[in-house]
């Protein structure tokens, strides 16, 4: 249940700022890499509460919408995003990006790969659509809130 | 490099022997012609072979992968052609992409298009899995008898003209440029658009990364493009038959793999004798103008985006109570513990076309499957959980149409599928 909305508008240049050049990171980072990522992306935010975790929407200028999920300890543990076009994996994966990656090479049988789901521990990534309507969620299993699954995540 | 010489069919069958590749258009053309009635232009031959089988020569692997052979010609040339085979039939994009070093090889140099301020006009294209990066170029393409002149395609991994890919593209995953990486050597994306990008790119405050203007010195910034520039659907761009295709393949001999399999690709639907679009008995879906319908998988109260897509090689969706596949050759796609696995998913089209279907279907044990097979039928993968993507095996046994967005069939305006 949402308690309340806060709209922040463009991300704090000055927590960008403050820590240095943006964080390549969501995924696993802090507060501090979804505003680096807002800045990056060129959106505002939202922001809502529920009882077990906070999420931001990103809503970038590209008509991407990006959803970022923090636990209690204030880490970023899931990531979603939709749009028409795809969103730059190396800034919302953060530090997990070059294992996505590895497992995408390993893949079995050369093709599109249209539709993907990498599960290389400790990332899940769930990926698909196409030019006009990507869509995924791309999360931390350990890092999950107590009671929160995946599939309410998007 | 070669004159103009594609292949041909002399009829629509369920891919039975009936297609030969001639090698030279005057075997589609010679004799049997309908002649013009009432001023009418004359029908053309509209239908081209599909093949499934492991790819190109040097790539190979591949599974469910339907192929077609595209002549491309550097536009306005009747000389400067070349047949291009093994380029990957995708019911799920828009527009033909080749590989530049498979054009390098048959020496044809395509004519790259410039933006209006002299800057070389690229494309990162996003497929989920990887993106591929290359510039925007001018082509005439023919299959059977029908013909797109000038249709902007994009070259693949054109590193001996193009600008490099700037630092966003591959973020995605990696860049899947080459014949390996695709089992292909092109995409022919034959959707339900006529561009693959569309309005979105033609005037946005701020323009998509999708299209790219590069200097000289190689240095790309994302831009708007207008509709006519956008890489497009052949089958857009034909005097006729250029309201949709019709892809038929026949059923499966084997539950465990057949070694390969040909079907039909038939341009227009209902604009000849030979490709009639039933008044009974046929589902059409609409689709939103992402090109989506909608599937509900087993028994959920709402739909998730759904498409049938030829550009995927199995029933791909998610489903976290099935085994996935630890060992052998299908690592990552589904391993039912008991096989097969009977499913079903509800599909309802979208707009006019509203139409509900309810599609059984099943998923094998990949680990039954024979080597050296390429055509599977109830492979099933793990995907997205908010899209259900009807891949190959939807297409066996059946017609597929692909209804091109706002051209009319009979009753049925695009953008639908319908099967």
């Amino acid at each position: 249940m949402d308690h309340w909305i806060l709209k922040l508008g463009i991300a704090s240049l000055g927590l960008v700022a403050a820590f240095g050049s943006p964080a390549w990171a969501s995924l696993g980072g802090d507060l501090a890499s979804i505003d680096a990522d807002a800045a990056n992306l060129g959106g505002t935010q939202i922001t809502r509460f529920s009882p077990a975790y906070m999420v931001r929407q990103i809503a970038g200028e590209s008509s991407l919408d990006i959803h970022e999920f923090s636990n209690a300890r204030g880490v970023v543990f899931a990531v979603s995003w939709s749009g028409p076009v795809f969103p730059d994996l190396r800034l919302l994966l953060g530090s997990y990006f070059s294992r996505y990656t590895d497992a995408l090479a390993t893949l079995n049988h050369a093709g599109l790969h249209r539709s993907v789901r990498i599960d290389s521990p400790p990332i899940v990534v769930e990926s698909s659509g196409h030019l006009r309507a990507y869509h995924g969620l791309a999360y931390l299993p350990a890092e999950l809130p107590v009671g929160v699954t995946a599939s309410e995540l998007q | 490099m070669s004159t103009r010489g594609i292949q041909g069919c002399s009829s629509l069958g369920l891919g039975l022997g009936l297609c030969v590749a001639a090698s030279l258009l005057a075997a589609c053309r010679g004799g049997t012609g309908t002649p013009a009635v009432n001023g009418a232009p004359a029908p053309v031959p509209n239908v081209v072979m599909l093949v499934v089988d492991s790819g190109p020569g040097v790539a190979g692997g591949a599974v469910n992968h339907a192929y077609v052979t595209v002549n491309v010609c550097v536009s306005g040339s009747q000389t400067q052609c070349a047949n291009i085979d093994h380029v990957l039939l995708d019911t799920g994009s828009n527009g033909l992409r080749l590989v530049a070093s498979v054009l390098a090889a048959q020496k044809i140099a395509l004519s790259p298009l410039s933006d209006s301020a002299g800057n070389t006009l690229e494309e990162c294209m996003s497929f989920v899995g990887g993106q591929t990066w290359g510039p925007v170029a001018l082509a005439d393409v023919h299959l059977a008898g029908e013909t797109a002149a000038k249709l902007p395609v994009q070259v693949m991994n054109d590193t001996s003209s193009g600008a490099p890919a700037p630092a966003t593209c591959g973020a995605n995953g990696t860049l899947i440029n080459g014949v390996s990486g695709f089992a292909a050597n092109g995409v022919l994306g034959i959707g339900v658009f006529e561009q693959d990008c569309g309005q979105a790119c033609v005037a946005p405050a701020t323009p998509l990364p999708l299209y790219f203007g590069c200097t000289a010195a190689g240095v790309c910034a994302a831009e708007k493009v207008a509709l006519t520039d956008q890489v497009t659907n052949p089958v857009a761009l034909f005097a006729a038959d250029n309201n949709g295709v019709i892809v038929t393949l026949p059923n499966l001999q084997s539950a465990n793999g057949d070694p390969t399999v040909q079907g039909t690709l038939v341009f227009g639907i209902a604009t000849q004798s030979d490709n009639p679009l039933p008044s009974s008995g046929i589902t059409v879906l609409g689709t939103d103008t992402a090109g989506d319908f909608r599937t509900a998988y087993n028994g959920a109260a709402t739909g998730i985006p759904g498409l049938i897509d030829s550009g995927t090689d199995s029933y791909a969706f998610s489903d976290p109570t099935i085994a996935v596949c630890a060992s052998g050759a299908f690592v990552g796609y589904y391993c039912p513990a008991v096989a097969p696995l009977s499913l079903s998913a509800v599909n309802t089209g979208v707009g006019a076309n509203a139409t509900t279907s309810t599609v059984d279907f099943a998923l094998a044990d990949p680990n039954s499957f024979v080597a050296g097979a390429t055509a599977f039928i109830d492979l099933g993968g793990g995907g997205g959980s908010t899209t259900f993507t009807w891949g190959m095996p939807f297409f066996y046994g059946r017609a597929v149409y692909v209804g091109i967005n706002q051209r009319t069939a009979g009753l049925y305006t695009g953008p639908y599928y319908a099967y």
